[in-house]
């Protein structure tokens, strides 16, 4: 949970690094925005892997996950299912359960079946990766609360869920649809699982009947595929550019003004429209923008 | 008879207060360090000469004066006679080592300012709407021909050759133009005569003789003289070209690692060097952590290494920030050109050139940072470009950090030790002595704790004499010279 948090703040100041960087004199340094992206990348991965957890579900997406199946039945089979596919993963993943809005009851029985867990994993694994040593603790409900830069990370997470190289956001809800026996390493299907954004944000309804149906087999795999990610920090899945959701895009596109298509649509985050700037003049620069240009962002390229 | 007038009219005057000199040794027979002597880089706004055109002052805020004032490299030349720092300004500073005189054999060869000139103006691309940096990102020297000295200075976008030199005669007795230089009536002349060389005061004047311009896309980081004498490279984040000296409107690209989909983007060039020895080799390093050695032989362009130096991570020091502290921040080869040196945030590391797979030696810089990472973060210190020199004879390496502090690490003992550029702790005939950081709860008289450490205060760059124990550091806009005690 505090993980959770932490990531999120981390994203939140790299944002704030990357915008910055426009205005800073001598030009947008490329090296600079390249470890800021990689460190945004990052938290996303540890933040989205609670994020499917729930933390900002909309309300509509909480009653669909919280029909029928994804109920109590499936918390006892989803919890010793999660440990055994989570043999290295840290307990947060299934702390991060205990955040669906809807369904208090859900929660709390999550919760203690959770902790437990938690507490036996928790010291493991991911202390390295997590053990930022600057946040506490916070409730779920502290941390719905986190609203003023909801709609910044909401929108983070959005762009950013192309770029997943992995990480398995553990609803053990949706794991639990299908037995955790499933050892899949097929990236190709878990990449494709992840272009449709499981992406808790207000928004971002349309996707849902899409994400239902794959969120089930992703999940597993993604539960798989992160202890791995964790590890291998090389581990890039090259993901192709997914249509986004406009909604989101124009959003980050107004937090930022322009330049950021890149960040929208590349797993490392790079910033190819900046890039344009930087590139050859003239004519090439011409050619760069185009390469570069998605639908939305048109009217944003100024040259 | 030409003239050669220098083309760069100064716009500030820089005041240089050698504050005092003092005596200092270090406790240990194998860093030998003592003269102590510090110069204030300070920058005088004086108003009646200030002749910046509408563009300039567009682009520079006064409150920029302190900025400009912090030394971003420095370097001594082949012999050590000469030490160029350059600064945000664009200025570049050129010291010169007093001649030892058997009058004052106490004041052995010390380093007074013997040239001044401003390299590098701040520049606007109306293409690009982009604003370039004059700030002098580094000062090469080239080995010495003739009685001139000549220096490569860059900042982003463009290298300027510079030629440092003295003149002590100037030629009088013009027929066409009077001592002032004022075109003489011809109806008044009525003898010819020749005109002749006459003493004056010295000056020493600095020319640009070349400019390499319009060659790089992003921001230039490095640049290295090849030991042919005859090239050299420029290196930005994507991209490194080979100059020939004489020639400005051509380079040749020989290391091209811009994917053809920058959204594809993973690892930048963060710096490259030639070998000292072998005009055929050089090697980059990426902010992957990662060293390429390549052979300019094997092709046109060297997009293919000939060898790869990497340390696979440790998985256990994972962390959000594990990619922007393996970034390597500079390379340098030995000396003798057998092995290199990387340093990355935390460490610096030698590697043997015959073995790839992992480093010879590991050193820690300022491991007690690594809890902090998440802070260094939010202040932009973690991006921090940490330069390492070696001494002359490759047995020590040096290094700075932050609160104004350097280390040293002898490669053949294994001992380190870590030193203070400060003037407050240093008093004529004082010990300079070590100081040491506190990692523990329980601090030492004498300890420093970690919180304590001033961030603002760095050394980034850093530089040792080519064959004597005389180091260089920069703090910030104070240049420290440390030197051998005097027996």
């Amino acid at each position: 949970m505090e993980y959770k948090v932490e990531a999120h703040r981390i994203m939140s100041i790299s944002l704030g690094k990357i915008y910055n960087s426009r205005v800073q004199r001598g030009g947008i340094k490329l090296h600079k925005n390249l470890l800021v992206s990689l460190v945004l990348r990052s938290a996303r991965q540890v933040y989205l892997r609670d994020y499917y957890g729930g933390i900002c579900l909309s309300a509509q997406q909480a009653r669909e996950w919280c029909e029928g199946e994804y109920m109590d039945s499936e918390q006892d089979k989803l919890v010793p299912g999660s440990t055994e596919s989570l043999p290295e993963s840290d307990g947060q993943s299934e702390v991060a359960v205990d955040k669906q809005e809807p369904g208090n009851v859900v929660e709390s029985h999550a919760a203690l079946d959770v902790e437990s867990e938690a507490s036996g994993e928790q010291d493991h694994a991911e202390n390295g990766v997590l053990d930022l040593g600057c946040s506490e603790l916070k409730t779920p409900e502290e941390s719905l609360e986190a609203s003023p830069t909801c709609e910044v990370s909401n929108v983070v997470t959005t762009i950013s869920s192309n770029c997943i190289s992995g990480p398995p956001p553990s609803n053990p809800k949706q794991a639990a649809e299908t037995p955790n026996g499933c050892q899949t390493d097929d990236g190709e299907s878990v990449e494709e699982n992840l272009h449709e954004p499981i992406v808790p944000h207000t928004c971002t309804n349309r996707k849902r009947s899409a994400e239902d149906s794959e969120l089930t087999d992703s999940l597993p795999k993604k539960t798989k595929v992160m202890s791995s990610t964790l590890i291998s920090k090389n581990d890039e899945k090259k993901v192709d550019t997914e249509e986004m959701d406009t909604s989101n895009v124009s959003s980050l596109i107004t937090i930022f003004g322009s330049s950021f298509s890149g960040l929208l649509s590349s797993e490392d985050g790079a910033q190819p429209d900046s890039e344009a700037e930087d590139s050859d003049s003239g004519q090439i620069c011409c050619d760069q923008m185009l390469k570069n240009l998605n639908p939305w962002s048109t009217a944003i390229v100024a040259f | 008879f030409l003239l050669a007038f220098p083309s760069i009219t100064l716009i500030r005057t820089v005041r240089f207060l050698p504050l005092f000199h003092v005596l200092i040794s270090v406790k240990g027979p194998w860093i030998p360090v003592s003269l102590f002597l510090v110069y204030k880089i300070k920058t005088q706004m004086d108003e009646e000469i200030d002749t910046r055109k509408i563009n300039n002052s567009f682009l520079r805020d006064h409150n920029y004066a302190t900025e400009a004032d912090i030394i971003s490299t420095v370097e001594f030349n082949s012999t050590g006679e000469l030490l160029a720092t350059g600064d945000k300004g664009g200025r570049v500073v050129v010291f010169q080592r007093e001649q030892e005189s058997k009058n004052q054999p106490h004041r052995r060869g010390e380093y007074n300012v013997y040239s001044t000139f401003q390299s590098h103006e701040p520049e606007f691309d109306y293409l690009k709407s982009l604003e370039i940096e004059e700030k002098i990102n580094k000062i090469r020297w080239l080995p010495q021909q003739n009685a001139a000295y000549f220096l490569l200075s860059t900042n982003d976008k463009t290298v300027k050759l510079w030629k440092v030199s003295e003149r002590d005669k100037r030629p009088e007795g013009y027929n066409l133009k009077d001592e002032e230089g004022r075109i003489r009536d011809p109806t008044t002349i009525t003898a010819l005569r020749v005109p002749v060389l006459q003493p004056m005061d010295l000056m020493v004047e600095a020319t640009p003789r070349r400019v390499f311009s319009n060659a790089h896309t992003y921001h230039i980081n490095s640049i290295s003289v090849n030991s042919d004498y005859e090239t050299y490279m420029s290196t930005d984040d994507l991209r490194i070209n080979l100059w020939n000296l004489e020639i400005t409107n051509r380079s040749f690209n020989i290391v091209d690692i811009k994917p053809a989909n920058m959204e594809m983007l993973t690892e930048v060039i963060t710096a490259a060097e030639f070998q000292p020895s072998q005009c055929n080799t050089f090697v980059y390093s990426s902010s992957k952590g990662s060293i390429r050695l390549c052979d300019m032989r094997a092709s046109a362009l060297c997009d293919n290494h000939s060898k790869l130096f990497e340390e696979p991570e440790d998985p256990s020091n994972r962390s959000f920030f594990s990619e922007i502290i393996s970034s390597i921040s500079d390379v340098k080869f030995s000396h003798s050109g057998r092995y290199l040196m990387t340093r990355d945030y935390l460490t610096v590391k030698v590697w043997d050139l015959n073995m790839e797979s992992k480093p010879l030696e590991t050193y820690q810089v300022h491991d007690y940072l690594r809890s902090k990472l998440c802070s260094l973060y939010e202040n932009d210190c973690i991006f921090d470009k940490f330069e390492c020199v070696w001494n002359g004879s490759d047995s020590v390496i040096m290094t700075g950090s932050y609160n104004n502090f350097f280390r040293m690490f002898d490669r053949n003992t294994k001992r380190d030790v870590t030193l203070e550029a400060s003037r407050e702790n240093s008093k004529p005939r004082a010990i300079l002595k070590p100081r040491k950081v506190c990692v523990g709860g329980k601090r030492r008289k004498d300890e420093i704790s970690v919180d304590s450490l001033d961030f603002s205060k760095k050394i980034l760059h850093s530089a040792w004499h080519p064959s004597e124990n005389i180091i260089a550091v920069a703090a910030t806009n104070n240049l420290y010279i440390f030197q051998d005690k005097v027996n």
